[in-house]
């Protein structure tokens, strides 16, 4: 992801990560990994809930978390792709992504 | 009971730990970025996890049921039980990895992105109106030429917990 983010930025999208982690958790994953694009904290579930994508107590220690999900949402924040796993282990790809982003205009 | 024939060598068990092996093999994290192909994997683990039922079984009936044919009785119970631990794995991660609430209320291509504002690694604020206006000072890249509003944000949620 982040070694396509000038790909991204090339075809005007902005990535956005966004889960019920704290803001230091994702700090540190941000540090650790390199991620420079932002990653939001949802700690109460209040974004996943309103996308409709709770996964209730889908965390580890029994926590409400979002269900894998990937939404390009332009600038007049309509919907114009959407990708939904029905496998945790099969994740979004970049390319996928990309493929949808370069269709925007 | 003649032994005038030696019995024949029961493989079949060896076949069921290597196919067990695979299927919790299929799950382990390969890919840094995952290739088009990753979605078929879950289905060979599964594959591989009744491929090895199959061979388990199939050892075990030699080596109980056809006595005077196959050796190796003890050898398949033990190969059978160090096998049904990864099988039973696989098996169990197959089911947990796809039990995820449906996404059928979400909203979908042509709807409207609900708005939301939520906390960035540093705290602040960050509205969708913001991740969708020029980027000014929300991430490092300052410096950076591109401060035009974006096409698009491409929002993804993960599980978190990492």
């Amino acid at each position: 992801m982040e070694k396509r983010l000038a790909e991204f930025e090339a075809a005007g999208v902005r990535p956005v990560a966004i889960s019920v982690d704290a803001p230091e958790v994702s700090r540190n994953l941000a540090n650790k990994a390199g991620y420079t694009f932002p990653i939001l904290s949802d700690p109460d579930a209040v974004a996943i809930r309103r996308y409709y994508i709770l996964h209730p107590e889908g965390g580890p220690d029994g926590h409400d978390i979002a269900r894998p999900a990937e939404f390009l949402v332009d600038s007049s924040k309509i919907v114009r792709w959407t990708n939904f796993t029905e496998d945790i282990r099969v994740r979004a790809r970049a390319d996928q992504m990309l493929a949808a982003a370069k269709k925007l205009r | 009971m003649p032994d005038a024939i030696e019995r024949r060598k029961n493989v079949a068990p060896w076949w069921g730990l290597l196919f067990a092996i695979g299927a919790i093999g299929c799950n382990a994290p390969f890919f840094v970025s995952p290739p088009p192909w990753q979605g078929t994997l879950p289905w060979l683990s599964l594959l591989f996890v009744v491929l090895a039922l199959i061979f388990l079984v199939t050892g075990l009936r030699r080596a109980f049921g056809q006595v005077q044919v196959y050796r190796g009785k003890v050898l398949s119970v033990v190969l059978t039980v160090i096998a049904l631990v990864p099988v039973g794995l696989a098996a169990f991660v197959f089911v947990s990895a796809r039990r995820l609430p449906s996404s059928t209320a979400a909203p979908q291509i042509g709807q409207k992105a609900p708005d939301f504002t939520l906390s960035d690694t540093l705290g602040r604020p960050v509205s969708l109106d913001q991740l969708l206006a020029p980027a000014s000072s929300s991430s490092s890249s300052v410096s950076s030429p591109e401060s035009r509003a974006p096409k698009a944000v491409l929002l993804i949620f993960y599980r978190g917990y990492w």
